[in-house]
């Protein structure tokens, strides 16, 4: 059986994108090998793989960030190498990245011409007429966006939207774009679909690199999955399943989850009484109105909710990380607290992993074992010092216990994939032994693998009697690991499920409702 | 996954970049020793070797400060300003409290001595502690708080002289003479600021290495909101930060009055801020924070003195003059020389475009004119005409190696 069809050339238009022999490598890792890929003109080509799977590496080089160490690429059968990323847009290359580009200060106009800014006779910036033509443009998109508005005030979906209005005034023939439904909302990513579709209406080519199954098969009309590095295969979508995909992408076939057994909840360890946090700035009033929830020992409670619907600032709120004008009641087995600082949540046993890893959990300039030993370092003091083999011996517990993959203990975090990394600030707050651990979003941007092997570490921590805390942006994620789920919108809570209560249907209801 | 250039193997001793300052340390002295028309090294070691160990030890006491500020993540402009302020109070702390033998030059005794040094390191304490509130509490940024400073506390100084001696001797005035005996060994023994020198960087060391305070510093510059969320009290390591560097500010202010024998808040330490980002930044730390060793600063320091120290010998005459061209010379070319692997790797140009066109004549016209003015204009247009048919061959061959990107 053999569904390489790359080699196989029936159409007689050149292929919007042809990779040969593509090969990129990293000090000590090779990203790419080898790789091979043709795109046909007006299909959208999904591109699955686990994180490190090297998807990001592909677009970076599609986009003239990167340079490849060998091989060659040619877009519209022309052969191209790209120095920088202008090269790319000039070729018809628009790269939606996943981490969006937008200058946050600037208005929407002004970051869809960015660059490319139009000018009056005078040569001065005529701000008019780009608001004009993003208008048009944002219009075709049928978003509801004004030019003049300031980007960061705008909502992840829209900015998106945005990037793709960017996209489409460069008049590129092929989009790119990097998990973009990483971060948005239900209703969101339907929206992101329908204006993917006016998109391939117009023949865009549209590369769509996602590892979620459900709206890769919902879109792509060919498939490719890579592997450490390498092409496994192409496929149409038509001769194939996500269950084949997936094993594919992890090089095993994962069996869906069994609902785990029970576990055996124990004394209450936390309870939050009408819980309100104002905000004065905005027309609601408040992020968090008249919360009130309890956490047992050995227990996993899911929070659901959409975007801003207030599941980071309940978990910042508990942990003493927010604001702290809150009112309302937040007992500790049984006392009231009011933490100001982070450290004093610590102290009490409580941990919590953030949702942005980059930006609020990782230290870019200390290698593993600083990263995970951060918190804990008073364990590793050895007269008033600290002593390295103290602390080797600490984090290689740590790295043992939630199963990171690392070269080294010394190696420089950002070399780990997102999955490893995760594990990492996991294991920096499980060597702090905590009694409630607060998860923000774990599984965000993770692979496959890494996303099951966290589950697992989860469900057994919480056999073990942690209380655990959870938000999803996935609600089977939620569905398979918790007992309870409470949903939110709109910083109230609107509903709590038992295990056996909750379904899809009725958390969705619930989060928009 | 991104490109990273540190190995995760231990570096032997020293990292790569600090053994090459090492060996630019060599190189230069070796010049030097060539091309000094005295031969001043060959002929009177112990006397240069005096003068480099005293430069070298008096900006280094303070630079280290400015490192741990810089790894920190933040930047204190106001080691100069300090400086002076601790002279001053040091100086009018003994003029108070023993008005008359400091004004017949005698003798205060180390009593004296001794509380007019505490004194000095209080202030500097208090700095600092001022400027960790203005950025935490006010959340100023650290360059508004300490550029506050730079300028303010210098006029401050100024104020506290006049006003003391005013006070307390017949004539006001803006400069306090310091003839202490103690003040005298300090100045006439090498070894004393030379040995606080080396204690006070193996302390800084070991608070960086080997305590959980130094983890904080690192992780508080490689990211703050981690850092916080992590419970690290972020603001308590920021009042540590600038409180170490003020206070080693304030200690080099005491030897600077010891060296010179006057406190003179008018021009004591003028500048000299910008000298210990220099040592920091050549020795490898990274303003953006999170980045730099304690090693690397000594070395930037003693690579900034030597090199200044070998441009006065070859000159000979006012090579005081181009002190501030050296400091600014050497930190563009350790950062760039820093660079220039990845660059090559990158495919990044010294010399792109138009604005590399237009480099080409400005480097040429800086060379030929420092050339011109130091060896003659002869001398200089020639350096001049050299360097535009270097870099013109330079961009040549940039050019030639990266084809044109397909437009």
């Amino acid at each position: 059986m053999n569904h390489d069809n790359h080699e196989v050339k029936k159409d007689a238009a050149p292929h919007a994108v042809c990779m040969r022999g593509i090969t990129k490598r990293f000090p000590g890792v090779v990203a790419l090998e080898d790789m091979s890929l043709d795109v046909r003109p007006g299909e959208l080509h999904a591109i699955c793989g686990e994180n490190g799977a090297g998807k990001s590496t592909l677009v970076k080089i599609l986009s003239g960030v990167y340079q490849p160490d060998g091989g060659t690429l040619e877009i519209g059968g022309e052969m191209v190498r790209f120095v920088c990323t202008r090269d790319a847009e000039h070729a018809g290359v628009a790269i939606i990245h996943q981490e969006l580009a937008l200058v946050e200060e600037l208005s929407v106009a002004a970051n869809v011409f960015l660059g490319r800014e139009k000018r009056t006779a005078l040569g001065l910036v005529d701000d008019r007429a780009m608001a004009a033509e993003c208008a048009q443009l944002l219009e075709s998109l049928e978003c509801r966006i004004a030019p003049d508005v300031r980007t960061g005030n705008l909502r992840v979906g829209d900015q998106q939207l945005v990037e793709i209005a960017k996209a489409l005034s460069l008049h590129a023939s092929i989009v790119v774009m990097d998990e973009p439904t990483s971060a948005l909302t239900e209703s969101e990513s339907a929206r992101l679909e329908r204006t993917i579709a006016k998109l391939l209406a117009r023949g865009t080519t549209i590369l769509y690199i996602s590892h979620k199954m459900g709206e890769v098969f919902r879109l792509a009309d060919r498939i490719t999955v890579l592997r450490d590095g390498r092409h496994v295969r192409t496929v149409n979508r038509a001769d194939t399943s996500p269950e084949e995909i997936t094993g594919w992408m992890v090089g095993r076939k994962i069996a869906d989850r069994p609902a785990s057994a029970p576990r055996v909840r124990g004394k209450q360890l936390l309870e939050v009484r009408n819980l309100c946090l104002p905000w004065p700035e905005h027309p609601r009033g408040y992020r968090l109105s008249d919360i009130s929830l309890s956490l047992c020992a050995g227990e996993i409670l899911g929070v659901a909710g959409l975007m801003g619907a207030g599941r980071t600032e309940l978990l910042e709120t508990l942990f003493g990380a927010g604001q702290s004008n809150w009112t309302g009641d937040i007992l500790l087995e049984g006392r009231r607290v009011r933490f100001l600082h982070p450290r004093e949540a610590c102290d009490r046993r409580i941990a919590m992993v953030s949702e942005d890893r980059k930006r609020l959990g990782l230290f870019p300039d200390l290698d593993v074992a600083g990263n995970v030993s951060v918190c804990s370092l008073h364990e590793a003091l050895y007269g008033g010092l600290l002593s390295r083999s103290g602390e080797d011996a600490l984090v290689a517990g740590s790295v043992r216990e939630t199963g990171v993959k690392t070269p080294s203990l010394h190696a420089p975090i950002m070399g780990l994939s997102g999955g490893n990394q995760q594990k990492c600030i996991i294991g920096r707050w499980l060597l702090t032994r905590p009694d409630i651990l607060l998860l923000d979003d774990p599984t965000r941007g993770i692979d496959v693998g890494a996303k099951a092997e966290l589950y697992t570490l989860i469900d057994q921590l919480c056999r073990n009697g942690m209380g655990v805390i959870l938000t999803s942006s996935e609600l089977p994620e939620l569905l398979s690991l918790a007992d309870r789920i409470i949903v939110l919108a709109e910083g109230r809570l609107t509903a709590e499920f038992s295990r056996s209560e909750a379904t899809e249907a009725r958390i969705m209801a619930a989060a928009t409702g | 996954m991104p490109p990273h250039q540190d190995s995760f193997r231990q570096p032997f001793l020293l990292r790569r970049s600090e053994w090459a300052l090492v060996l630019a340390i060599v190189v230069a002295v070796g010049l030097t020793a060539l091309l000094d028309a005295n031969h001043s090294y060959a002929t009177r070691p112990l006397e240069s070797l005096r003068d480099i160990a005293r430069n070298t030890a008096l900006l280094g006491i303070f630079a280290l400060g400015a490192t741990v500020v810089i790894i920190a993540g933040g930047i204190d402009l106001s080691a100069g300003s300090m400086i002076a302020l601790s002279g001053t109070v040091c100086a009018t702390t003994m003029l108070a409290l023993a008005p008359v033998e400091m004004m017949g030059f005698k003798p205060v005794g180390p009593a004296v001595v001794a509380v007019a040094c505490a004194a000095s390191l209080l202030a500097g304490f208090l700095v600092g502690t001022l400027h960790s509130w203005l950025i935490t509490a006010i959340r100023l940024p650290p360059f508004i708080a300490t550029l506050a400073t730079l300028v303010g506390l210098r006029s401050f100084a100024r104020a506290l002289c006049e006003s003391a001696t005013s006070a307390l001797t017949p004539t006001k005035s803006a400069l306090v003479n310091v003839a202490d005996p103690l003040f005298k060994t300090v100045r006439d023994n090498v070894w004393i600021p030379v040995a606080m020198f080396g204690v006070l960087a193996c302390i800084t060391w070991l608070i960086l290495t080997r305590t959980v305070l130094g983890r904080h510093i690192g992780a508080l510059g490689g990211n703050e909101q981690a850092a916080r969320l992590a419970g690290i009290r972020t603001d308590n390591v920021k009042w540590f930060a600038y409180c170490f560097g003020a206070m080693t500010a304030a200690l080099a202010g005491l030897f600077y009055v010891a060296n010179e024998s006057v406190s003179a808040p008018v021009n004591q330490g003028r500048g000299h801020e910008l000298n210990a980002i220099a040592a920091a930044v050549v020795g490898g730390c990274s303003l953006a924070g999170g980045v730099g060793t304690v090693p690397g600063t000594v070395l930037g320091a003693i690579f900034l003195r030597v090199v200044i120290d070998a441009v006065s010998k070859i000159i000979k005459t006012g090579a005081d003059v181009y002190e501030g061209l050296i400091v600014g010379i050497v930190v563009v070319m350790a950062v760039t020389l820093g660079q220039v692997g990845q660059m090559a790797k990158g495919g990044r140009k010294l010399l792109p475009g138009s604005l590399g066109l237009c480099a080409i004549p400005t480097l040429a016209i800086l060379s030929g004119a420092i050339v011109a003015m130091t060896a003659g204009p002869r001398a200089g247009a020639s350096v001049a005409g050299a360097s535009v048919v270097l870099l013109w061959l330079l961009r040549a061959w940039e050019n030639s190696r990266t084809p044109a990107s397909s437009m």
